[in-house]
């Protein structure tokens, strides 16, 4: 670091000295009463983080928010890429109904898709006589999933648009098939320009699992407003604040690489 | 058809509680939004000044916002404000009741929140003018004052509409999480509905439509907006 500092330095010992600030301010706190109220938050903090007092087996908590959405993101990414391609198609009957649906995925609220999901599907489905059941933990996978997908097939669109035409005609009149110029020349460029907005939506869809508490399945907030219920009014606000924390700490560095790698892309026009 | 059965819809009741919802629901998105644009104006504009503590300020304002639950926000908001924050006692009975309602907690919370998305776009927005324009008005002659007014906002405006029906609708969906503090609108009253008739699927399907419906309206508006405010090089202007 050199002096005078520059604009950046300045502003960085800025946000150190806040966090000093907020960490002098618990310090204080605790010192004048609040330290039980740590303790307490210390000793659940397994319960948060697993769902289980002693931290093993992980039953829920925050690990479940985390895994509710992998899963999901793993499902959307699905949905999108179908989605997202079936909006490029040339075909307007594929085209315009999977218009439709994205549309319809994206103006509808997060939460009354999952709530809708919660009440459309039944708990146990056959599929070709395989009988498939649907527990509230794959419900919530599949409420979340269907808004990030459409929102991702959004992002798809967008990026394989942003290829140069040129790339297009080039490869057709070298006599590529669609399928072929999408396989060997589209994709492999649109995906570095996917991979931002795909981890953007990560941070979003992870945001979102805080919302499957309406499900029941025993994540993070479930379990504050159950299992927590008979601590004082006062201890919890430590208990959110902690939560807040949790899902920051987890988003925060997520969405600083997304931006990173947006502007590291941003510009790559062939 | 398909077996749906909505002759629960021809009750009063249930009408009257559906338009309830549909005006909380817009009361809510409507002093949000407008809130939120509000601060994300102040925000963008205390981040053009370029002093580096205001500047720390609002990107950690910014962050904290855009990395944590909205519905945990809510919560929070919701639990601090109303639960444990200012009580007045009511005169008439001699209750203590919290001074600001969950509805109260729900805007503010929804105000922060979507002025932290504000903020950004309208940053992006300032920051994504192209310098030479800049560079042409001054020398042109074109004082500090004339040039915003009559160069920069204009320009700014225009790049960050798309930016703001995003922000919009987005906001417009989270209003649906303020159910989850009892706030009376669309997504509760549909909740009492089903409760009370269990066509779950019915309601679901009804709530979907509505939601899906408003949000079109806001999109299409300000499609429209942007269409009517469109100048050539800039936006739908291509």
């Amino acid at each position: 670091m050199s002096f005078p500092l520059s604009y950046e330095d300045k502003k960085r010992a800025v946000l150190l000295l806040i966090v000093a600030v907020v960490l002098a301010w618990v310090g204080i706190d605790a010192a004048s009463g609040g330290a039980e109220h740590w303790q307490r938050v210390f000793a659940r903090l397994p319960l948060l983080l697993t769902g289980s007092g002693s931290g093993w087996p992980v039953e829920g908590g925050f690990a479940l928010n985390i895994l509710l959405s992998i899963a999901s993101m793993a499902l959307a990414t699905l949905i999108g890429l179908i989605l997202g391609l079936s909006t490029l198609a040339r075909s307007a009957i594929i085209r315009l109904p999977a218009l439709a649906v994205m549309n319809f995925l994206r103006n509808s609220p997060w939460l009354v898709l999952l709530f809708a999901m919660l009440y459309i599907l039944p708990f146990e489905m056959r599929i070709f006589g395989v009988s498939v059941s649907f527990p509230p933990f794959v419900k919530a996978v599949i409420g979340l999933a269907l808004p990030t997908g459409a929102n991702l097939s959004e992002v798809i669109r967008g990026a394989v648009q942003s290829i140069h035409s040129g790339q297009w005609e080039a490869a057709r009149s070298l006599g590529y098939t669609t399928g072929q110029i999408y396989r060997y020349v589209i994709m492999p460029q649109a995906l570095r320009r996917m991979i931002p907005g795909w981890m953007n939506l990560y941070a979003l869809l992870m945001i979102a699992t805080a919302l499957a508490t309406v499900t029941g399945i025993q994540d993070v907030l479930t379990i504050l407003s159950t299992s927590l219920a008979m601590e004082s009014e006062r201890v919890i606000v430590y208990f959110y604040l902690t939560i807040l924390f949790l899902f920051f700490a987890y988003c925060y560095p997520i969405a600083v690489f997304a931006r990173r790698l947006e502007r590291a892309v941003k510009g790559d026009n062939l | 058809m398909f077996g749906l059965d909505y002759s629960w819809l021809a009750d009063p009741a249930y009408q009257q509680w559906l338009l309830t919802g549909v005006i909380n629901t817009l009361k809510l998105a409507a002093l949000s939004s407008s809130a939120a644009i509000l601060i994300g104006l102040l925000g963008a504009l205390g981040l053009t000044l370029r002093i580096f503590w205001l500047d720390a300020l609002i990107e950690l304002f910014v962050e904290v916002f855009r990395n944590t639950p909205p519905l945990l926000q809510m919560l929070f908001a919701y639990f601090t404000l109303s639960t444990l924050g200012l009580k007045v006692t009511d005169p008439s009975t001699g209750l203590s009741v919290p001074l600001l309602s969950a509805f109260a907690c729900a805007s503010i919370s929804l105000s922060l929140f979507g002025g932290a998305l504000a903020i950004e776009t309208f940053r992006s927005g300032i920051e994504s003018m192209p310098r030479s324009i800049i560079e042409a008005a001054r020398s042109l002659g074109y004082g500090r004052w004339a040039r915003f007014w009559r160069i920069e906002a204009p320009i700014a405006t225009r790049i960050c509409l798309p930016g703001l029906t995003n922000i919009l609708t987005n906001l417009f969906k989270t209003t649906s999480q303020a159910s989850v503090i009892t706030v009376p609108e669309l997504m509760y009253y549909a909740g009492q509905i089903y409760n009370d008739t269990f066509r779950t699927l019915e309601m679901m399907i009804l709530l979907l439509f509505i939601y899906v419906v408003l949000v079109s309206i806001i999109t299409f508006a300000m499609a429209r907006l942007e269409a009517f405010m469109a100048f050539p090089g800039y936006g739908k202007g291509h």
